[in-house]
């Protein structure tokens, strides 16, 4: 640029001065009131969006899906259709560091690049066209970026679509838009036409392929966050997994009912003698790897187990809060709502809350349990080698009532051997545990508490259900 | 009173010099569109303010991180209002800076003689995603902990330096509590205090030549 360009360039930046405003107070004025804006849309976010909890990292959760920051999706797509380029799709690094390398490089040296003095739109039209389709072909592969390349039923056809619009037209397009500029030298009316058409389609067959893919699984986990929540979190897994052999308070000394650990001498994990000495990252780590060698099995992710490290925190928070005399627990809620005379129990209000507590443990799959799951409603009352007599609704000799209330089943073709012991094996229940279940099988086992509600015989207080 | 307050600062202080060189300058017609810088500054102070009361009670630690994040939105006063605010702050700040690049782009503000404020603003873009990045494996949960494997991934597939790349970022083959300390390190003194010198300088420019107008068909 020669001096005769830059003074007339100065110039005209004078005259723009001499009919423009003051920095202060014109300038700032605007600037103040986009800033209040800012900080007012930033508090109604953080009030009324709030950060969406999460739990905690887990490097053994190999099941988790990756992805990378939002504003970074668009590479991570790019990334993908890049690979299902024949050939070229091997070399990852063009697509990683090459091809953002280009673009960052160019965008940087873009002073440098484009020395002409022209400002005005119409007289840049390359550049911004260009910057067009990168904008257009950078949204459109954020908003891609859950959909797979490859479908669940093996069909590559989003793939394709994708890869058409995300690669293939903003590449054309953009090659086709240098060969007008610099060796047609065609109208800019015909770049624009171009670059437009480019937008559309991509709009369009990215539409498409959002349209027709499948709607993404939202598996909301739920993420206990106050110290209540964690606690009843940490006992509802302990019940499942841990009750079989601890017990539900943990007191167990000798473990009974438990195929290869019969008679097996443990450590009451609510004593002092385990809580006082063993850190809660020792804890975590005995339950990740579990003891193999005195029969307690591995419960992490990290060594083959189910439970992930937050999960395994929740179990020791319950442990501590519970057992642990150093600490001091804050209310929770009762396990149930207590019954008022001649109120019928449901399974979502009582039923559900307790089984959870005290049978799910043993009565799930893949346990020693003559069959009999207990983790929904419908396998409560259908599964079970012993289904026919299990539960019979208005019949107080229904086996889980008679089992319950401490009196074994007796095998009828040999009256000496036990059918079915007592259960839970290691403990009574509560009585007004075995009063829930007698009055649910008397009154015929409704499932929501607006059954129960009707066949209650003095009018029920509102329940609210337990989570 | 006040008067004599004033005028004894500014002898020492030179305020007068300053209101004229600083605030009482002529620019040319604005344009909404040119708050998106200052609204970028306006970003960065608030994430700054922000950040230093969430180090307060953060614990850069694979075992307490999340833990204290935790105990920020649950149990420290107004915890929540400040994590959220720098949690979006964050993404805002982002589209912000985007946006302003893409301003200067369209009125093609970076030539002469602005090309080295477009320099520097490349810088601060880049240095922005780059506090992005490392601020988001900070709460240690999964989302962050596996966005931060999948990122240093993807750095670390660079031919010959990569690997290097890969392990210089993570401090070692895998994530671990290095990483984390790491990015702490550099999401609260590194990048911020590259990110102040810049816009310093980007200030600076832009004090000197002033802001470009808004072009029309006689340029």
């Amino acid at each position: 640029m020669n001096n005769e360009t830059k003074k007339k360039l100065n110039e005209r930046y004078e005259r723009e001065l001499n009919r423009g405003e003051r920095f202060w107070p014109d300038t700032i004025f605007k600037d103040v009131i986009v800033s209040i804006g800012i900080f007012t849309l930033l508090i109604i976010l953080a009030t009324f969006v709030g950060v969406s909890p999460e739990p905690k990292a887990d490097p053994s959760d190999t099941s988790y899906i990756p992805r990378p920051e939002w504003y970074f999706l668009f590479l991570f797509k790019f990334l993908a259709l890049y690979g299902q380029i024949p050939l070229l799709g091997k070399i990852e690094w063009i697509a990683t560091v090459l091809v953002p390398g280009i673009a960052i490089g160019v965008l940087t040296l873009l002073p440098f690049i484009e020395k002409n003095p022209n400002r005005y739109y119409g007289k840049r039209v390359l550049p911004i066209s260009i910057m067009a389709i990168m904008v257009v072909g950078i949204v459109l592969l954020t908003l891609l970026s859950d959909v797979p390349t490859v479908s669940a039923d093996g069909s590559t056809l989003l793939g394709t679509l994708q890869a058409i619009s995300g690669l293939v037209i903003p590449g054309l397009a953009m090659v086709l838009l240098f060969l007008m500029s610099f060796v047609f030298k065609t109208t800019t009316r015909l770049m624009v036409w171009t670059t437009v058409l480019a937008a559309v389609s991509m709009i369009l067959i990215s539409g498409t392929v959002l349209a027709l893919a499948p709607a993404p699984e939202v598996a909301e986990t739920e993420v206990p966050t106050t110290l209540v929540d964690q606690i009843v979190a940490g006992q509802d897994l302990y019940s499942v997994h841990c009750t079989e052999c601890h017990g539900d308070d943990g007191s167990v000394a000798v473990i009974e009912g438990v195929e290869g650990l019969e008679g097996e001498k443990i450590t009451p994990i609510n004593s002092r003698d385990v809580l006082y000495t063993i850190t809660d990252s020792a804890m975590s780590e005995v339950i990740a790897y579990g003891r193999p060698n005195a029969g307690m099995t591995p419960f992490g992710k990290a060594y083959g187990g189910e439970l992930s490290k937050s999960e395994i925190d929740y179990m020791i928070v319950f442990m501590r809060y519970m057992w642990d005399d150093r600490f001091e627990a804050p209310k929770l809620k009762p396990l149930f709502p207590a019954l008022a005379e001649g109120e019928v129990p449901s399974y979502n209000v009582h039923i559900q809350p307790i089984v959870k507590r005290y049978c799910v443990s043993c009565h799930r799959e893949g346990k020693t349990n003559n069959n009999y799951l207990m983790t929904s409603y419908e396998e409560i009352l259908t599964t079970g080698d012993n289904v026919a007599n299990n539960i019979i609704a208005g019949d107080e000799n229904s086996y889980l009532l008679q089992v319950i209330q401490e009196h074994p089943i007796m095998n009828p073709e040999k009256p000496d051997e036990e059918l079915i012991r007592v259960m839970p094996l290691n403990r009574t229940l509560k009585p007004n545990i075995v009063d829930v279940f007698i009055r649910w099988i008397m009154n015929g086992m409704p499932q929501t508490a607006e059954e129960a509600a009707t066949l209650s015989t003095t009018p029920t207080p509102a329940v609210t259900p337990t989570p | 009173m006040w008067k004599k307050i004033y005028e004894w600062l500014d002898e020492r202080l030179g305020l007068n010099a300053m209101y004229t060189n600083l605030l009482d300058r002529p620019e040319p017609r604005g344009n909404w569109w040119n708050t998106l810088g200052s609204a970028s500054l306006f970003l960065f102070v608030l994430q700054g303010l922000t950040g230093i009361f969430l180090t307060v009670y953060y614990t850069p630690s694979p075992d307490h991180a999340y833990d204290s994040i935790t105990y920020i939105m649950e149990g420290v006063a107004f915890g929540w209002l400040i994590r959220g605010i720098h949690h979006w702050g964050a993404t805002l700040m982002v589209v912000v800076v985007f946006i302003h690049m893409l301003r200067v782009f369209v009125t093609a503000s970076f030539k002469y003689p602005r090309e080295l404020t477009w320099l520097i603003g490349i810088g601060l873009f880049l240095t922005t995603l780059g506090m992005g990045f490392t601020g988001y494996l900070l709460p240690w949960n999964q989302r962050a902990f596996w966005a931060t494997t999948v990122g240093t991934q993807i750095a670390g597939t660079a031919p010959l330096v990569g690997e290097f790349i890969l392990k210089a970022l993570r401090g070692g083959p895998d994530l671990s509590a290095l990483t984390l300390q790491r990015f702490f390190s550099g999401h609260i003194w590194m990048l911020p205090a590259a990110l102040a010198g810049l816009i310093g300088v980007h200030l600076y420019l832009i004090i000197r030549h002033g802001e470009s107008y808004y072009p029309n068909k006689e340029d």
